[in-house]
């Protein structure tokens, strides 16, 4: 195992013993003697690993005392806080005819001495001819611009120069957006089977050089080449043809959209190549221009650049950057970029969306690598394991895992899964017969930390304890014993190591899944169907899969929500990430404006008393929270102006205390048995009789319109009549969400389901009715002027569904936007407050629509009840269920 | 061979809870075909090491001691000798794990065999091969007379209507009768699993043989339409697993029917390094049942030590 024949890569890493590895849990290296290769037929070899110095800071897997296993569900005793900070776990007898797997002692590591050795080193020709430093790919050719600092770009597994590449800089940058800018003024309007056509001769040049397309990216990221050969290169010709196969049908299907434009894609470092391949599909499928940033591990990406060149996309079209600065240091400022596709770690995500606030440009975020297994006592185990291999001990997956196990079957999977750890092997990427290869130093760093973190906070880590201590391969990892309040639990779980946490019953186990910030992907492993169906539906992540983990189509939409960025790729979903109505002008980009987001909103002017009295004092008063009209916090009001300047009304002036109270008061209307678990039929006639209460009072309603607008009875009657019919229409498509099963090949049907946001919170325009604005989700509606009837509508909703909070449009932004408890967000305001919204965002990366300060026709079909806004009031969840038992 | 299993007490409770999930073992024999690719000398290797696995077979109505006594001295001699004489494995002592024929043709293979020098053992079906619907007393009497006429081995076949009926402690109370009535002889047994209808049964019914005493648990007859996959092995070699840590036993595997090629081979051998391990790669508990594997092995073997491919001529038939 982990044989090299080279230094790995630079940087040198130190191996600090962790100061809290118990010496009973180290382990004494293997027999010299037991590496020889030993097969009949192949003479003895010496095998080439580094002699050991320092015993592995690993241990073994603790458990229970002695209690032989017999039958699932015997009554487990409780794993949690057993053994900890012990200088000597309590170690069962091991071995045949105990119910326990044998101890790893007994048989030493090093059985696959009857495979074969790494395969020597290989030089791509492909590299050779770019000679010593390979430049950007950019307007259908190789640039090498002068005075680019050179970035070296190393083999993971052995450290070996593959080639070195220039690092780009802003003007470069600029450049490269300035050539897709151009190329889109061709590509965009091509008919969509123009498109396809070319999409189509992607996909078979890229078959015809798949072999070195396959051998590139396995050397560039440490990835074994047999995932990549079997698993990246085929989902990538779906990609091509699934995506041709939309372009060719554009025109009709996707009438009424446009290309967004120029689309920046940020690749991560691992996956890269079928990462880009996610994202270029569907933004060359509808007719966008992409700018690809591609790291020193992204080398792929410069080949697909250059077969797209070879494949006759016209130049321009698909450009590919090289370098390592950071993209919010980039791409701000950058007019022409109109969305940036972003795929990395969260912080980096993080810095992304705050740098890129106001800039104009939309962005999308796909972040963090975390996934979740939920193991329950009714699951095939053995295939659980293997879905714990597919998720974290494989090259399949980017991140580690968070394993969720049932009491009741809690020891017998970690034997299974001690058992199974053994056997992953490891290796240069080349070689043909390993499991898992490396993703270079920085992430070996990442998995040593949290190992050291872990086991500082009475972790206990198992590992097989083969792996030599220079090696560049990090040893697949069972982290045990953390409980969800260690500080070590609340970080993402690298790659390749797996955190396991019993749970008693089902209830608990979707509570601790739902108790983190993450919203990616989880598996549920259960043969109750009714209970496999049940957790997949009240998991909150973006992509479930029952009894399966890491199953992938081009037609699955894949995304997340909470921390994972609300960003889809794949499927119909994908599309839309590249699209724009028609019709409506696209926001105003330029670089960000100086905002001070430390004050921006921070407390409301103050409001004097200006002697007029209302006009009408029909309006009732307060911020209507948990269904009834309430004082508001502040204890004072803001004056409502009418056109003639004169007050027609007062409104509470509300604040951060009221905020907090709708946003407690929305997410108690949200569970069981609440608004999302209705019925459709339910939701629909609530927003009906909504709709018959308005129309009832719509003589007064327009009449108070004209009163503050100043407009003609005539023009708010109408506005008036075009609000009940918006109720009724949303009301009608409660029931056509979208959702739907899809066949997905050999895997199975997954569903794709359109699911609530959760909280949404609306920052209301100048002078908009409410009525104006509705959408069969939960709403909650600061507006600083406006008026409203609901005293005997109230009743029609349930308390808490929508709230309203009147005051200073700013302050209550301000208030909304840092809400971390509000996943979604809509802003239509000013150009300032679009920026801070965005900029704030980032703190738990809700879901942000901003006007960017341009005021929207709410009257007009198109911008006011379009196909946008069911899009956005709903979010995306793929449930993949596997079913063949025949 | 290794000393022989005995029966123990039935317990339901290893049975009655089982899971398996279908669509997930079979994306696992996906994977588990490609994950070990091994090539050139350790492909020889492996390909030698695999023909020690092999219980050479002939099951066909027409078989008489004429091809019987060929197929022994196959058996005795299953690659060329100037072909290991290449590889330097003359000396090694490698021949077939065991000579597989009907209960008549027993005493000719027994004879074949001591001619020809060897103590090869030889296996014998017996148990109304291969639908196993006779009568109890003459499938017992069948092991018995098999094993009289000199088989070392059994191949059994199991009662499968009691699998669909879910009868398992009457399906373990006949399986013990076999075991009695092979006496001194290994007993192998024949779960058809192309006809127990589910994976799930397929361990069951696994688990079911071992508790009974079998030494093997062979896959199927070679008879029925759907013979040797790789997930039913999956479920079995599972099975055989649970079975090892909860009583210290080794169970012996043993697939059959439709391995042909020398590359199939080379995938069983894989699926067992990793599904049990290293221990069970000895004849003593990994058999494959085949026929006409070893010739494309032995093929393999001269283009590995020629660099060219054999004519069918080059090499002598079974």
């Amino acid at each position: 195992m982990a044989c090299r024949d080279t230094e790995p890569g630079e940087p040198a890493r130190p191996r600090p013993r962790s100061p809290g590895s118990p010496r009973a849990l180290a382990r004494p290296c293997p027999p010299a003697a037991a590496s020889a290769r030993t097969g009949p037929g192949s003479p003895p070899q010496p095998r080439l690993s580094p002699p050991r110095s320092a015993p592995r800071p690993a241990g073994s897997c603790p458990f229970l005392g002695p209690r032989p296993w017999s039958g699932r569900g015997a009554g487990a005793s409780p794993p949690a806080g057993h053994a900890k900070g012990q200088g000597t776990p309590l170690l069962p007898p091991r071995g045949p005819g105990t119910g326990r797997p044998p101890r790893l002692k007994e048989t030493p590591p090093g059985g696959d001495r009857d495979l074969p050795p790494p395969p020597p080193s290989v030089r791509l020709a492909w590299l050779d001819k770019q000679g010593s430093t390979l430049g950007h790919f950019v307007n259908g050719k190789w640039l090498k611009p002068e005075g680019q600092e050179p970035v070296t770009c190393r083999d993971p597994c052995s450290g070996e120069l593959l080639a070195s590449c220039l690092q780009a800089d802003d003007g470069f940058v600029a450049l490269a957006v300035d050539v897709a800018g151009r190329a889109l003024e061709a590509w965009s309007p091509l008919p969509g089977a123009a498109r396809a056509q070319h999409l189509l001769r992607l996909a078979e040049t890229l078959r015809r050089h798949q072999k070195l397309l396959w051998t590139l990216e396995a050397m560039a990221s440490g990835r074994v080449v047999r995932e990549v050969r079997d698993g990246d290169l085929p989902l990538a010709q779906q990609l091509l043809q699934y995506h041709a196969s939309w372009a060719q049908t554009q025109e009709q299907a996707l009438s009424g959209w446009e290309p967004v434009g120029v689309v920046a894609v940020v690749l991560p470092p691992a996956f890269s190549f079928i990462e880009m391949m996610w994202r270029i599909c569907p933004a060359l499928a509808v007719g966008c221009t992409v700018v690809v940033f591609g790291g020193p591990a992204s080398l792929s990406a410069l080949l697909v650049a250059q077969l797209s060149e070879e494949a006759g996309l016209p130049p321009g079209v698909l450009n590919v950057v090289m370098g390592t600065a950071p993209p919010e240091t980039l791409l701000p400022g950058l007019p022409g970029v109109a969305k940036v596709a972003f795929s990395g770690p969260v912080q980096e995500g993080k810095a992304l969306r705050r740098a890129l606030a106001g800039s104009g440009a939309d962005l999308s975020l796909s972040l963090g690598t975390e996934s979740l297994l939920v193991v329950t006592d009714t699951a095939d185990l053995d295939s659980a394991v293997e879905g714990v291999v597919d998720a974290a001990w494989s090259d399949r997956s980017p991140g580690g895992l968070r394993l969720l196990v049932q009491l009741s079957a809690y020891e017998e999977m970690l034997w299974k899964l001690e058992t199974r750890l053994r056997r992953v092997r490891q290796g240069r990427s080349l070689d043909w017969a390993v499991d898992m290869g490396t993703r270079g130093p920085a992430a070996w760093e990442r998995a040593q930390s949290y190992v050291q973190e872990a086991q500082s906070q009475g972790a206990q880590i198992f590992q097989d304890g083969s792996t030599p201590p220079q090696s560049p391969f990090f040893p697949p990892t069972l982290v045990l014993g953390l409980a969800p309040a260690s500080p070590c639990a609340q970080a993402e779980v690298p790659w390749p190591l797996v955190t396991v946490f019993p749970f008693r019953t089902a209830k608990e186990a979707l509570a601790m899944s739902n108790g983190t910030p993450r919203g990616g992907s989880a598996s549920v492993w259960s043969e109750r169907l009714t209970l496999g169906l049940d957790l997949a539906y009240k998991l909150l992540m973006g992509t479930v899969w029952i009894n399966a983990h890491g199953l992938k189509d081009a037609a699955a939409p894949v995304g997340g929500c909470k921390e994972n960025g609300s960003a889809w790729h794949g499927g119909p979903d994908g599309l839309y990430e590249y699209l724009h109505p028609v019709g409506i002008p696209p926001r105003p980009q330029g670089p960000p404006q100086l905002l001070d987001y430390d004050k921006f909103g921070l407390s409301a002017p103050p409001v004097l008393p200006s002697g007029t009295s209302p006009a009408s004092a029909t309006a009732p008063y307060g911020v209507f929270v948990a269904g009834r009209f309430q004082n508001p916090s502040s204890r004072s009001s803001r004056p409502v102006l009418g056109s003639g300047g004169r007050i027609c009304a007062h409104v509470a002036e509300g604040g951060a205390k009221d905020i907090r109270e709708a946003v407690e008061a929305a997410h108690k209307a949200t569970p069981a048995p609440g608004w999302a678990s209705r019925v459709p039929g339910s939701r629909a006639s609530a927003l009906w009789a909504l709709a018959d209460a308005v129309s009832q009072r719509s003589q007064e309603l327009a009449e108070q319109l004209v009163e503050v607008t100043g407009s003609d009875l005539a023009d708010t009657r109408t506005e008036v009549v075009l609000s009940i019919a918006r109720l009724r229409a949303w009301g009608a498509q409660v029931h056509a969400q979208g959702a739907g099963l899809h066949s997905a090949g050999p895997h199975g049907p997954f569903l794709r389901l359109r699911e609530a946001l959760g909280v949404l919170a609306i920052v209301c325009p100048e002078g908009a009715a409410p009525a104006r604005l509705c959408v069969s989700h939960r709403v909650q509606r600061p507006f600083s002027s406006t008026l409203s009837s609901w005293q005997d509508m109230a009743g029609l909703l349930p308390p808490g569904l929508v709230n309203v909070v009147t005051g200073d449009r700013d302050h209550l932004t301000r208030c909304l936007a840092l809400h971390q408890d509000v996943p979604a967000l809509w802003y239509f305001g000013s150009a300032q407050g679009s920026q801070f919204v965005e900029w704030a965002s980032a703190g738990n990366l809700k879901a942000v629509w901003a006007n960017g300060g341009r005021s929207r026709c709410w009257d007009r079909e198109g911008e006011g009840a379009g196909p946008e806004l069911g899009l956005r009031a709903a979010r995306t969840k793929a449930l993949w269920l596997s079913l063949g038992d025949i | 061979m290794s000393a022989q299993n005995q029966e123990i007490a039935f317990d339901i409770t290893w049975i009655s809870n089982v899971q398996v999930n279908q669509p997930a073992v079979l994306r696992r024999a996906e994977q588990i075909q490609t994950r070990r690719t091994v090539k050139k000398d350790w492909q020889a290797a492996w390909l030698l090491k695999a023909v020690t696995f092999i219980d050479l077979t002939t099951l066909s109505g027409d078989d008489t001691s004429s091809n019987v006594r060929r197929l022994c001295y196959k058996a005795k001699y299953p690659i060329r000798e100037d072909l290991l004489k290449a590889l330097n494995m003359q000396d090694k002592g490698i021949t077939t794990a065991a000579v597989c024929v009907y209960p008549a043709r027993v005493s000719d293979a027994v004879k074949a065999l001591k001619d020809a020098g060897c103590d090869i053992p030889v296996a014998s079906v017996a148990t109304g091969f291969p639908a196993g619907q006779t009568h109890l007393k003459t499938r017992l009497d069948e092991i018995r007379l098999a094993v009289e006429d000199g088989a070392k081995e059994i191949d059994v076949v199991i009662n499968r209507s009691l699998v669909l009926a879910g009868q398992w402690k009457a399906l373990y109370d006949e399986i013990c009768e076999f075991r009695k009535a092979c006496g001194d002889a290994h007993l192998k047994t024949i779960l058809a699993t192309g006809e127990l209808g589910s994976l799930t049964n397929i361990y069951r019914a696994s688990m079911v043989a071992m508790m009974a005493g079998s030494d093997f648990i062979k896959t199927s007859t070679g008879k029925e339409t759907v013979n040797a996959t790789f997930p039913v092995a999956i479920v079995m070699v599972r099975a055989i697993r649970d079975f090892y840590w909860k009583t210290g036993k080794k169970i012996g595997f043993k697939p059959a029917g439709g391995i042909r090629t020398a590359k199939d081979s080379l995938a069983w051998l894989s699926l067992i390094k990793e599904e049990l391990g290293d221990d069970w790669l000895k004849p003593e508990l990994f058999r494959i049942g085949a026929s006409t594997l070893l010739s494309d092995i032995e093929r393999q073997i001269y283009h590995h030590v020629t660099g060219r491919y054999a004519a069918y001529h080059d090499l002598p038939m079974a």
